[in-house]
């Protein structure tokens, strides 16, 4: 692609980004834990939930959309499937919840691309109608909010090495992604879309259809982070995406993905996702009070963010 | 002109020309406006007065020459600097905020304030003043504009153009929206503003409201000022004249003689479309190139959107290869069904992703058909980009370029090889030839050509007629939203096409031999 160049780029300040955050941190802490192969497997499994988040607020913000609703439709996949378990067979978890994120999605899409209501808006609306039928779903009565063998699988477990199944299941994410985007038509699309939505519709492709289907991929993305989230704390409970939805549109944006639409590599969201992740990890080893990491936190990304948010623009 | 060097006239510019790249809008245009007076400007598309409007108007800067007011050298480098000077300009596309009130629109420039607070009861006295000098007592300036008429909204937009003192008024087609009615109220108005001594610079297509309103006229053609002359002293057959007289400059590929009339691909009939089309019938055979034309914004790009299924909400029925067809997006208008092609007027905006690469954007249209399974068949996908790139000449380094490092030319043939990939074989064109270059234009009329003698039914649009009389087997003219003249064969004449587009009558027929 002609904007491979400029892509390349923010790839490459992301991961310097991580480089330089780590090597301070060594440098004021007086350590050299940070680079160890040990800490940094670790990272990288605290890293597949946010990686999976990101890859699908990814190919909705290559279409110039937003997606706000994540944080509950991680939960709902995390309730969604241990709910399943328990009032059918344990089987049924993972499928449930992956269905239910899919059906959130394609409700996002409907409403974006059908009722020409704003993702910025419809999207909010969703992730509180998803929260008030959570809220409904515990309260009302009790039911099974713990994770299936499988899912602890997925979340925890090794088969590799030390290596944990959640970074293959990052791994296969990310290459159906890579795939659709780059080989098949729809991949096109997308791109067609961020870039020009009209032109897009002039030449003949069904342009509601592909915004459903972005959607829909974010959907089940979620819900398939809220599954391995339950996994990993044995538990799905209220509120469990909610640290997810800035960080996962700052390792987007991070990553070299033009906020706007239209331009961006999923290389770039692996970098974003590690950096946001990175940064997390030694905000909390610094021991900085939860109040004071939280500032930090919001501080660095919105400085990173206008740092590249400029480069774009003048490129464009 | 010997009256004028006597003294000083009000508005001068002399030798102004304006240069946008190697095209010359502008070409050292000497023009002069007197207080007092209701001048008219006329001229083809692409004569220079919008141009001209915008350079004094502040918009544009021209390239090279000067402007004098009252005799004093002046320059505008914003639209501020040009009102500061008391020269006030009223666009066609009306200017005002819908959701705002009358009298905040009007004073929305400078309100008047007290304490940085804005002052409502002033403004709302301001704003009462100014409709009354516009006849229009009647709206409450405290209604919100949206909830106006059309009409009344610009009467609104001269009072609040009024509201800037303005010395030199311009309206540029300021009555293309409003009802006959209307108009003699805005008839009124300037009459009245004469009286008060401004000197208003009126821009209209309107034959007869130019001679019912007009103290004298200017004629411009392409971009340089060919005549000011008073009210009157012209025929309407000689200002014709003086419009049309652009130098062939294209070679246009021979048209076929066609001994039988073609058999029609494309029937449309009574097509409406709100306020845009009226009961638009035409046909357009196998072979057969047809043209559309008359001037800017009669419906002609309405027209060619309602063909490719873009509008909401037509009425009247359209038959393809006399079967009846319903085309209710670009996705089914493509479709093997249909094979309807559009290449769209704006091709930065319409027909190109322009970061995205040369390669994704030839595909475009076509990728959906070129799969192996689920995946884009990249081999397929080369093999006929290739072969359109050979076919149209396209110069491009790298197909992995964006589309947006191509010259105008080889992005406009970038668009045409986007559909001809598609196998279409209707064609509908808009003004696909603005802003490229001649050699480019010359390569677009042979391979409309071409098509066309391979079977393909071509609907052309263009804003030059010097394409429809070279280019077009036939001609219909629009005039607003209406088809109100075809055109044939020996027929397609700049007089008759220019005459056709101010709706006046056909050259006499006794001039033409034979008939």
């Amino acid at each position: 692609m002609g904007m491979l160049r400029a892509v390349d780029k923010s790839v490459i300040i992301a991961w310097g980004f991580v480089v330089l955050l780590l090597a301070t941190a060594s440098i004021v802490l007086q350590t050299g834990s940070f680079f160890s192969s040990q800490y940094l497997l670790q990272q990288l499994q605290i890293a597949t939930f946010l990686g999976i988040v990101a890859s699908g607020a990814m190919v909705v913000i290559l279409l110039g959309h937003i997606d706000l609703s994540i944080p509950w439709i991680v939960t709902v996949g995390g309730m969604m499937s241990t709910a399943a378990a328990g009032w059918w067979d344990p089987a049924l978890a993972v499928p449930f919840g992956l269905l239910a994120g899919l059906a959130f999605g394609v409700l996002n899409g409907v409403g974006v691309a059908f009722l020409r209501i704003p993702s910025m808006i419809f999207t909010l609306g969703v992730n509180t109608v998803a929260q008030g039928l959570m809220v409904l779903h515990t309260g009302g009565f009790a039911p099974q909010d713990h994770a299936t063998d499988l899912m602890h699988f997925l979340a925890v477990g090794r088969t590799v090495g030390n290596i944990p199944n959640a970074v293959f299941v990052w791994v296969l994410v990310g290459l159906l992604i890579v795939f659709m985007l780059r080989y098949t038509p729809l991949g096109r699309y997308i791109y067609a879309i961020g870039n020009k939505e009209g032109a897009t519709y002039l030449s003949g492709v069904d342009t509601r259809l592909v915004i459903i289907g972005c959607f829909a991929i974010s959907g089940v993305c979620s819900a398939l982070a809220g599954i391995m989230l339950a996994g990993h704390t044995t538990k799905a409970y209220q509120a469990m995406g909610d640290p997810f939805l800035l960080p996962a549109i700052a390792a987007v944006v991070l990553g070299g993905t033009n906020i706007l639409g239209g331009r961006g590599t999923y290389a770039g969201t692996i970098a974003g996702v590690i950096l946001i992740t990175i940064l997390q990890s030694i905000l909390a080893v610094m021991q900085m009070p939860e109040a004071g990491r939280q500032v930090i936190f919001g501080v660095v990304i919105v400085v990173m963010l206008l740092v590249y948010g400029r480069g774009q623009r003048v490129q464009g | 002109m010997a009256e004028a060097s006597t003294k000083t006239p009000f508005w001068r510019m002399e030798r102004v020309s304006k240069h946008y790249g190697g095209v010359i809008a502008l070409d050292g245009v000497d023009f002069q406006c007197e207080r007092g007076e209701i001048h008219a400007v006329l001229g083809e598309n692409g004569a220079g007065k919008s141009t001209l409007i915008k350079i004094m108007a502040g918009v544009v800067q021209p390239t090279s020459g000067q402007m004098f007011l009252e005799g004093q050298p002046v320059t505008f480098p914003t639209p501020v600097a040009a009102t500061d000077h008391g020269i006030v300009c009223i666009f066609q596309e009306l200017s005002l905020m819908p959701d705002l009130s009358v009298a905040d629109n009007i004073c929305i420039t400078s309100p008047p304030g007290r304490w940085g607070f804005i002052d409502h009861k002033a403004q709302k006295r301001r704003a009462e003043e100014l409709l009354a000098r516009v006849g229009c007592a009647d709206v409450h300036p405290g209604e919100l504009v949206k909830n106006l008429p059309l009409s009344r909204r610009q009467m609104v937009e001269i009072a609040k153009a009024l509201g800037r003192e303005p010395k030199l008024l311009i309206l540029d087609e300021a009555t293309s929206a409003l009802t006959s009615a209307d108009v003699e109220e805005v008839y009124k108005i300037l009459a009245r503003l004469r009286e008060q001594n401004l000197s208003i610079l009126y821009i209209s297509h309107r034959m007869h409201e130019i001679e019912q309103l007009a103290d004298n006229c200017s004629v411009f053609r392409n971009g340089r000022h060919v005549e000011t002359f008073d009210k009157g002293t012209r025929t309407d057959d000689e200002i014709v004249q003086l419009m049309i007289g652009r130098e062939y400059s294209q070679v246009y590929p021979p048209k076929p003689k066609h001994a039988v009339a073609p058999q029609p691909r494309l029937e449309v009939k009574n097509l409406s479309w709100e306020d845009s089309l009226h009961d638009v019938s035409l046909t357009v055979g196998k072979g057969e190139i047809v043209g559309i034309g008359g001037l800017d914004g009669q419906g002609q790009r309405e027209l060619l959107l309602a063909l490719f299924g873009v509008l909401r909400g037509t009425s009247g029925s359209i038959a393809i290869d006399g079967q009846p067809a319903s085309i209710g997006s670009p996705g089914t208008a493509k479709s093997a069904k249909y094979r309807i092609a559009l290449i769209p007027e704006d091709r930065k905006s319409e027909g190109l992703m322009l970061p995205m690469s040369v390669r994704d954007n030839i595909s475009m249209a076509s990728i959906s058909s070129l799969t192996k399974g689920l995946v884009v068949d990249r081999a397929a996908e080369d093999q006929k980009i290739d072969e359109m790139v050979r076919k149209l000449s396209i110069k491009v380094g790298d197909l992995n370029d964006a589309v947006a490092t191509l010259s105008g030319g080889n992005q406009q043939k970038v668009v045409i090889a986007k559909w001809l990939m598609t196998d279409a074989n209707t064609i509908l064109l808009n003004d696909p030839t603005r802003g490229i270059d001649v050699g480019t234009k010359q390569e677009i009329y042979q391979l409309l050509r071409d098509l066309a003698d391979a079977g393909a039914a071509i609907l052309y649009y263009t804003t030059d007629y010097d394409e429809l009389i070279g280019c077009c087997d036939r001609v219909y003219i629009l005039y607003d939203g209406r088809i109100i003249r075809e055109l044939d064969g020996d027929d397609i004449t700049e007089h008759n096409i220019v005459a056709s587009s101010l709706n006046l009558p056909l050259e006499q027929r006794e001039e033409r031999a034979g008939q």
